[in-house]
């Protein structure tokens, strides 16, 4: 498994497992072209399938998810995009709103996972300090952060910063969890060893703890910015900022499911992209980390 | 290498047997020739109340590698901890080498598991001692050290590069300098994790059964390696292992521990020269003759152990 595998679907998990060490390296393996060829046939039929059976009759009379006035089409939806790309036809260009929710997303990203790493040292250090915090932090962390929402509109308006604090908290928690296990984790005797070797509770903060603390937030990236990236979008529905979130709220409102599903397949794809990038960054950083 | 490069003990007689525990006239158990590492009367219990020395004495001397043997649960491990000061004894005194004011630490252990830094290189890890401020030299200066990591700035080769380097050497391990870690077998983090220590030129060389997880045909490869870098830098060294054979072939002296709270029950000199073929040495008669006479003392103690524990006897 690689270090990103581990890193999603549960947010404490390890960059990589220790037992994991002893095996060869491992490459990236290309899919076969009989794999490929099957993802496009996948492609193939889900997309025929929503651009055909509406065309039939009696499934489109009776159910609404058989009626392009609800799902739009693949035809639709692609030229459409391509206006929203082009801002042409009358139709708003796509890139505006686009890049409101990205800066949200990686400025949101960026404080959340820096302060995560902050805290996760500072408390894996100390452990009274730990024992203290550790209530607060799980009840503050087992708050709805979208339910919070209204109040940080109250404090900072409803701005950008309004949908940066939102993301932060959402990644802090994702960040901070896993680099405290990371902390926390770190076998007794390699404290033991530097401490041995003259290093002082500080040196052993910076030069031991931290690049394991660093480690496992890393790992937890792809995941942390995929929340990041929802909840900077949550936020714009529910306060009207002018990202992605806004179109979604105007195309709800006009009834206009060629633009909702044009805006999701969009917010899909950059969603898929930031995991990516996460990931590509990750393994450029954990490079020294089991593979 | 040539003589014998450490004081031989002048008491010492050729294969030995076990002296008495407890010395009537008061001296340590052990106690030949000037001690520089001392524990006296010292006791230990953890937190929970377990106890695991009482009053124990026992001394070593500089330059002199000594193994401590013993049934499971014996404090083999705590002995060192204690000698480290990484616990401290619930009574009595540890006499630790004086501080000469040089830039040598005062203690430095390999340990069971792994403690290589992933993030480091082979010679990184090696000098790590050098990364911490408690090494005051001019060229391990924050600023010094920084400059020197930048990259297309070169800087003359410091003492602790030559180190290094030496020490990465010694154990063949020269060609694996610049590698990370889990590029490593085994057997090469082991040497690393032992050179590690060496190149802080502890006072005190502590390993706690290093070599226990490698395979055979390694280990004896690794103890060859090990000795020979022990006997040129003349480091007193404390080996705690479960590997009787391990304990002889590298040791001057070995310590026999009994079961919790009993400590040290016996000793045995090994005799057997300073230049040593760790291969050759196993089938010697000497070594032989050793073995069969430690593993009769020591299967006594761990029968005594198991009786402790299933409170067949008090």
């Amino acid at each position: 498994m690689t270090v990103s595998a581990m890193g999603r679907g549960n947010p404490a998990a390890p960059p990589a497992a220790e037992q994991d060490r002893g095996a060869p390296a491992r490459k990236t393996v290309w899919p076969s072209v009989v794999t490929n060829l099957w993802r496009l046939l996948v492609v193939v039929v889900v997309l025929a399938g929503w651009q055909y059976l509406p065309m039939i009759e009696p499934l489109k009379s009776r159910y609404h998810v058989f009626d392009p006035f609800f799902i739009s089409s693949p035809t639709s939806v692609g030229s459409y995009l391509g206006k929203l790309f082009t801002g042409s036809d009358g139709v708003v260009s796509i890139w505006p709103y686009l890049g409101y929710t990205v800066q949200a997303t990686l400025i949101g990203v960026a404080i959340g996972v820096a302060a995560g790493v902050v805290v996760a040292l500072l408390l894996s250090q100390y452990a009274a300090l730990a024992r203290v915090m550790r209530p607060f932090i799980s009840f503050v962390n087992a708050t709805p952060r979208i339910a919070l929402i209204p109040i940080i509109v109250i404090l900072v308006g409803p701005t950008m910063s309004m949908s940066v604090i939102t993301a932060f908290l959402v990644v802090f928690f994702i960040a901070f969890y896993n680099g405290l296990s990371g902390g926390l984790g770190i076998p007794g005797p390699i404290i033991s060893n530097a401490r041995l070797l003259g290093a002082s509770n500080s040196e052993i903060a910076m030069q031991v703890r931290l690049p394991y603390v660093g480690a496992w937030v890393f790992a937890a990236l792809p995941n942390a910015i995929s929340f990041g990236f929802v909840t900077v979008v949550t936020a714009e529905i529910l306060t009207g900022q002018p990202g992605m979130g806004q179109l979604i709220t105007t195309a709800i409102s006009n009834s206009d499911a060629t633009l909702t599903f044009s805006v999701v397949i969009l917010l899909a794809v950059v969603g898929s992209l930031f995991v990516l990038a996460a990931e590509v960054l990750q393994r450029r950083i954990l490079h020294w980390w089991d593979r | 290498m040539q003589g014998v490069p450490y004081a031989v003990p002048a008491s010492a007689e050729s294969g030995r047997e076990f002296v008495p525990a407890a010395n009537p006239d008061g001296v340590h158990n052990g106690l030949r020739g000037p001690h520089t590492t001392l524990l006296d009367k010292v006791s230990f219990a953890y937190d929970t109340g377990l106890e695991v020395f009482r009053d124990l004495d026992a001394g070593f001397s500089d330059g002199e590698i000594v193994s401590v043997v013993g049934p499971s649960g014996s404090g083999k491990s705590t002995l060192l901890n204690l000698i480290a000061g990484l616990v401290a004894p619930t009574a009595g005194n540890i006499t630790r080498p004086p501080a000469t004011g040089d830039s040598r630490h005062p203690m430095a252990m390999v340990f069971q598991t792994d403690t290589l830094l992933r993030w480091l290189t082979v010679r990184e890890n090696v000098a790590l001692y050098s990364r911490f401020s408690s090494h005051n030299t001019p060229n391990s200066s924050m600023i010094g050290r920084g400059l020197r990591r930048l990259p297309g700035v070169r800087f003359a080769r410091t003492e602790i590069d030559e180190r290094v380097d030496e020490l990465l050497d010694l154990v063949g391990m020269a060609d694996a300098a610049d590698a990370y870690p889990y590029q490593l077998s085994g057997g090469m983090r082991r040497r690393v994790a032992f050179i590690t220590a060496v190149a802080a030129r502890p006072r005190v060389l502590l390993l706690d059964e290093p070599f226990s997880a490698v395979d055979e045909p390694t280990r004896i490869a690794i103890h060859q390696d090990v000795y020979r870098v022990i006997r040129l830098l003349k480091m007193t060294t404390v080996l705690v292992t479960h590997d009787l054979a391990e304990a002889i072939t590298l040791s001057d002296r070995i310590l026999v521990f009994g079961p919790r709270t009993v400590g040290l029950v016996g000793e045995e000199l090994i005799e057997l020269g300073a230049e040593r073929d760790m291969l050759e040495l196993r089938s010697g008669d000497d070594y032989l003759k050793i073995y069969s006479r430690l593993w009769s003392r020591l299967s006594k103690q761990i029968r005594r152990g198991d009786q402790q524990r299933t409170g067949g006897d008090a």
